[in-house]
């Protein structure tokens, strides 16, 4: 079983090829969006049934009161006796307006009832498959995506995608609908008419494309330049010590200022154009009011159309219209967006498992704890290999130290142990078995790991340790946190083991956040302990506890800690050094010492103040 | 790094910011005078406004009279004479429109735009105490999202209210005009609109407040899950998180589900509410036509249906207006109070730029916390004679950092002297003494630009030679040279395309380039090959040469070289002296170099 090449970055989706895809993710959900369509369109008709009914009532009263005004049409001839006095009719109609009023707004309500389901059944689902898929995929994909790309996945990627059912099928298939019934109903009325009527509106239409994509540059040119400006802010923030110290204070105001000054300057542009593009459309709009004032006012005067079923419903519908066609280019650009979203957030959907358990996978109850590494080669990126044919054994029990300058691939040799990457060469064996033959989750189970960056969640304490073990009982977590030195802290905190854990550990010290993480690894009683420079980014004084939390650690598993400070080197049974990628030592703290070699040299690089740390432990207790 | 930055804008504890804000007079007042500058295209602007105030109910006014007049009369004439008017009447109101928006869109981007240099100009003044204490994403949020809802409340909320309560206005009169009897209904009806709309607006932004807090409870786990991937997976807590995480979602959407609901059943109740009034009008109108018996009555009518649209759309915008109103408070609100904080301290008045140094510098009994009851360094006092080297060794936390901060007046001491030639430091200005100082920081931070543009940060109007002058005494011109494109090379964000070595040489060169009288320096502690480590040692000997340096000395190498070893512990000088005074002292400084040895070699 070799290792296949780390897969290369997927040609990205042809647009088609993702509408495609986003269509079938929305035929998924057809049964409430089809109901959804059909209240809309239920909501069209009752709407243009109280609008026509509010004609009719003009008409009935012009039929009373004016000469020569020509009968009100009851549509489909049904219409209330003749007998009945023209105030009957009246009431009738006002009845039919009301009812078909409140039908509207009852329907109203249940359509966005049912959107509201659609719309958050499609989130839910998509966000918890987004998420699942997320914790399971290798650290490749980490590594290769920065961690708020990421998190914007999960989090507005998806609903954009949502957006794209709701704000894009369904709004289309709405408008068409809509438009059709609108159309339909007018023909009806007149035909002529209504074709002169909408003659401007294929304008209307290609004034809305033309002008989205001829702005399309200048607002993504404006967005960058934000963006840049904003980048501007942030190296300022960031780098200010730098910028005060060199007294650039003035010199970074002006580059601010042209920066700024920049998107002022675009976004002018974009304005001259936009105040010129609405007015030119809405004027078309009123060419469409003036079409009917003139022509529709002459066929009324010719008897051809009545005045309120007629000429008053074609102007309330003209404005619908022109409002739902203007809905159009809103859309095209929810279309743009929801792609680009679609296309992130399918990368994290068919993103493959790198690795996976093979088929035939045996179970690891408890690791004896003998490691050994056979010409492991393995790169990040290929042709970069990080490690080179190493090969190391390890027996169980053993404590055994790695060291080397930074990017020498310590952390690497760690990672293959849990199997985060697989190696491109060579194998990693635990008890003489290849890690890839077992159960991922039983090799991890078997490995505990403390991080340089111990990185803790914002929950209870007791949560935090019992991490890998979520119903482990109070005993099992208190005793965990009394083997790394915890229990004492812990104590001392407000509300103890149910004390929460701010964001990061932000309320706890670096070397409390680095024993609890400790403890959380001692829980799982693993028979294999992986340090990652556990101690590099705590304070001398807090060094000393954790090491005593460490020492204890360390008894009865096989060990593998990777440190820079020769104090902790010192503690174990060997030594490997690694040099860019290799093992190019490996012994006993004497014995490299006295080999004057690469640990040597790296010893001497030692800084002042890993010496003085070191110092505090012993002379605490000579003094 | 941006990930935490995400979490610590979304998360929901660090949010004790309010989305929206009551009116307040005082920022009202205070915005418009951010439109002083540009008083001409406000002025300009309130014309146009109300202008189209006007124009809007008189175009649909212009529509109903030539259908209750001419068409209805059948005087053909008439209606082309009407139709010359609505469209003489169009035209100018999208002329009126062009100038409208165009004004009104250029007036907020010009606002926005001074206040954003007027922020970042303040930002340059504020001391670094401001930037230990705020976090990077509070600033940009203030410089994007809390400028962006300012802009939406200069550009918008005035002109759109103005034009939509004067089209309210008109078309009521319009109404009271044709028949006031008919009006007092529209009126009764006024008063239920806006009972609905405070009510839902009351429920909204509850439900809304409920919603975002669920999804920053949402983008908060998502950010560790992501964050803390490696423990997850090492720990396999796969199915537990997503469990988790499930119900998070769940939550969330029930939340945006009742927001959804609300809606759902405030804009159907709105429009019943218009639907209601076009069929009592339908009913009442018509009764009084037939009452009368005459024809003008159906004209009446036909007007009102007509204006009664103009009277009620507008209810919905500005209640959308008021809303944006709110939010543009709370942006102002907090936009306003970044501008008005004041520096905790700036140069006394009477300061004075620093003459030409020889570079003394003296301590007298400084004590300094970053806060007062917390003290770092506690009566700290030396000496340095022009041109010596002085390291400074200690823990973490000893106070070596603190010494370089009050050195480089990045912070004030709480008591006692720093003296510069004499000179006490409060009285000099800080923006000399940093034109005279030189500084190389831990962290290497490089600007996004080139090699060249790195080195000429601390001297922008430095030649082209007189940085390949400083790459060649530093003995590393080779390096940069072999870069892609040589010094024009871009260094990425914060310098990722170069590596630690050459990180660190482009921040000697930007230090030499100065040519300062004083250097301060922190020794870089990440281990790098022994070649490039060479390479540095030479170079910082090149650096100190000739000039007071104040070194964080991490190596030994260093601090065998330094005239003045300071031994800090716990803020206080322990011991001072060369290095070979202080081995013969046999005191902390000659037990930590013991062991050094040791371990060592």
């Amino acid at each position: 079983m070799t290792a296949s090449p780390p897969p290369d970055e997927p040609a990205s989706p042809t647009s088609s090829q993702l509408l495609w895809r986003l269509c079938s993710l929305a035929w998924r959900f057809r049964g409430l969006a089809g109901l959804v369509l059909a209240l809309n369109v239920t909501l069209v008709v009752l709407n243009l049934g109280s609008l026509s009914f509010t004609g009719l009532g003009i008409d009935v009263l012009r039929e009373t009161l004016v000469s020569g005004a020509t009968a009100a049409q009851w549509p489909g001839g049904v219409q209330p006796p003749t007998d009945w006095s023209p105030r009957a009719h009246l009431v009738v109609v006002a009845a039919i307006v009301l009812a078909c009023s409140a039908l509207s707004a009852v329907t109203k309500y249940v359509t966005a009832l049912v959107s509201a389901l659609l719309s958050q059944r499609m989130l839910v689902q998509l966000r918890a498959e987004i998420y699942d898929k997320l914790q399971r995929l290798s650290f490749r994909f980490f590594d290769r995506h920065d961690s708020s790309g990421i998190i914007g996945r999960v989090a507005a990627d998806a609903q954009a995608v949502r957006s794209f059912i709701d704000g894009v099928v369904l709004k289309v298939l709405t408008v068409v609908l809509s438009l059709a019934v609108y159309m339909g109903y007018m023909l009806a009325l007149h035909v002529p008419l209504t074709l002169a009527c909408l003659c401007t509106s294929p304008l209307l239409w290609i004034g809305a494309v033309w002008f989205s994509r001829s702005v399309r540059p200048l607002y993504l040119r404006s967005s960058e330049l934000s963006d840049r400006m904003i980048s501007a802010l942030a190296e300022n923030v960031q780098g200010i010590q730098v910028v005060k110290g060199f007294a650039r204070e003035p010199e970074e105001i002006a580059r601010f200022a042209e920066a700024n000054r920049r998107i002022k300057d675009q976004k002018y542009e974009i304005f001259r154009r936009l105040s010129t593009y609405q007015p030119m459309m809405g004027f078309l709009t009123q060419v469409n009011q003036l079409i009917l004032i003139g022509y529709g006012g002459y066929l009324v005067i010719r008897g051809e159309l009545p005045l309120g079923a007629g000429m008053f419903v074609f102007a309330n519908l003209m404005s619908e219209f022109a409002g739902q066609v203007g809905q159009i280019v809103n859309i095209a650009n929810t279309i743009q967006s929801s792609l680009t979203a679609a296309e992130r957030v399918f990368e994290v959907l068919d993103a493959p498992l790198e690795l996976t358990d093979a088929a035939d996978a045996v179970p690891l109850p408890r690791a004896k704890g003998h490691i050994r590494f056979e010409h492991v080669t393995f790169g990040y990126h290929p042709g970069q290999p990080v490690l080179h044919d190493v090969t190391l054994d390890i027996a169980p029990g053993e404590r055994i130290g790695f060291v080397g300058e930074t990017g020498a691939g310590k952390t690497t040799l760690l990672g293959l142990v849990s199997r985060f990457y697989d190696p491109n060469a060579g194998r990693v064996l635990i008890d003489g078995v290849d890690v890839r033959q077992y159960r991922l989750n039983d090799l991890r189970r078997n490995i505990g790991l403390v991080f340089q960056e111990s990185f803790l969640f914002s929950n209870t304490v007791a949560a935090n340790i019992a991490f890998g073990r979520p119903n482990a009982s109070l005993d099992d977590i208190t005793q965990a946190a009394q083997l790394s030195a915890a229990h004492e802290f812990i104590a001392e905190l407000p509300a103890g083991y149910d004390n929460l854990i701010g964001e990061h550990g932000s309320n706890l010290s670096g070397g409390q956040r680095q024993r609890l993480a400790i403890a959380r690894a001692l829980l799982l009683d693993p028979p294999i302990l992986m340090l990652d420079d556990a101690t590099a980014a705590v304070d001398p004084e807090t060094e000393h506890e954790i090491r005593t939390a460490i020492e204890r650690a360390m008894a009865g598993r096989t060990t593998l800690i990777v440190s820079s400070r020769v104090s902790t080197l010192r503690r174990t049974d060997r030594i490997c050094v690694l040099k860019q990628g290799r093992i190019v030592e490996l012994g006993t703290h004497d014995e490299l010492i006295e080999q004057r070699g690469e640990y040597f040299r790296l010893a001497r690089l030692q800084t002042v103040e890993d010496v003085l740390s070191d110092d505090v432990a012993p002379s605490e207790t000579t003094r | 790094m941006s990930g935490i930055d995400m979490l610590t804008r979304l998360g929901a504890k660090d949010e004790d910011e309010h989305r929206q804000r009551p009116l307040d007079f005082r920022l009202i007042t205070r915005l418009m005078q951010s439109t002083r500058r540009y008083v001409a295209a406000r002025n300009w602007l309130i014309v146009v406004v109300i202008l189209r105030s006007i124009q809007l109910p008189g175009l649909t006014w212009v529509l109903t009279l030539v259908i209750t007049g001419p068409v209805a009369a059948g005087d053909i004439a008439g209606v082309i004479w009407g139709a010359v008017a609505f469209a003489l009447l169009a035209a100018s109101t999208q002329v009126v429109m062009h100038f409208r928006q165009r004004l009104a869109l250029q007036l907020g981007e010009a606002v926005v735009h001074d206040l954003r240099n007027e922020l970042f100009a303040h930002l340059q003044t504020m001391p670094m105490s401001f930037f230990h204490r705020t976090k990077v994403g509070r600033i940009i949020s203030r410089m994007i999202s809390d400028i962006e809802d300012v802009r939406v409340g200069v550009q918008e909320v005035l002109y759109v209210s103005l034009v939509q309560f004067g089209q309210m206005g008109m078309a009521a009169a319009c109404m009271i005009w044709y028949d006031w009897q008919l009006f007092l209904i529209v009126l009764a009806l006024a008063p239920v609109f806006w009972l609905l709309n405070r009510h839902f607006q009351g429920v909204l932004s509850e439900r809304l407040r409920a919603m975002r807090e669920s999804f920053s409870r949402i983008t908060a786990t998502l950010a560790e899950s992501v964050l803390g991937i490696r423990v997850t997976q090492s720990y396999v807590r796969q199915d537990e998180n997503a469990r988790m995480f499930a119900e998070l979602v769940a939550d969330h959407s029930r939340y945006n589900s009742s927001v959804l609901q609300a809606h759902g059943l405030f804009i159907p109740l709105l429009e019943f509410n218009s639907q209601l009034f076009i069929s009592v009008l339908l009913l009442v109108g018509g009764w009084k036509a037939l009452d009368l018996g005459s024809a003008d009555g159906v004209g009446n009518l036909i007007s009102f249906l007509f204006m009664a649209n103009l009277f009620f759309a507008p209810i919905s915008v500005l209640g959308n207006q008021y809303s944006q109103a709110l939010t543009a408070m709370a942006g102002a609100e907090r936009l306003f109070a970044l501008l008005d904080a004041a520096p905790e301290w700036t140069d006394p008045p009477d300061a004075v730029p620093a003459p030409p140094l020889t570079g003394r510098v003296e301590f007298e009994h400084v004590t300094f916390g970053y806060s007062p009851a917390v003290p770092v360094l506690s009566e700290v006092s030396f000496v340095a004679e022009p041109g010596q080297t002085v390291a400074l060794v200690g823990h973490t936390g000893s106070g070596k950092t603190s010494i370089i901060n009050l050195l480089a007046k990045f912070y004030l001491p709480q008591s006692g002297r720093i003296l510069l030639d004499g000179f006490d430091l409060h009285q000099l200005t800080g923006e000399s003494i940093h034109r005279q100082m030189g500084l190389v920081l831990q962290q290497n931070f490089l600007f996004q630009g080139t090699v060249a543009d790195n080195i000429r940060f601390a001297k922008p109007q430095a030649t082209d030679a007189e940085i390949f002058d400083v790459c060649h005494r530093l003995d590393c011109l080779d390096l940069f040279v072999a870069l892609p494109q040589g010094l024009q090379t871009p260094v990425g964000e914060r310098g990722a395309q170069l590596s630690l070595g050459q990180r660190q040489m482009v921040c000697f060169a930007r230090a030499l380039l100065a040519d300062p009288r004083l250097l301060i320096l922190d020794e870089a502690t990440s281990s790098i090959d022994s070649r490039t480590e060479h390479r540095l040692q030479q170079a910082l000997r090149v650096l100190i040469r000739g000039r007071t340096s104040f070194v964080v000395a991490h190596r030994l190498s260093t601090i065998r070289q330094a005239d003045l070893v300071l031994v800090l512990d716990h803020g206080r000088i322990v011991e001072r002296g060369t290095h070979t005074e202080l081995l013969r002292h046999r005191g902390v400084y000659a037990h930590l170099y013991e062991r050094f040895v040791q371990t060592g070699g």
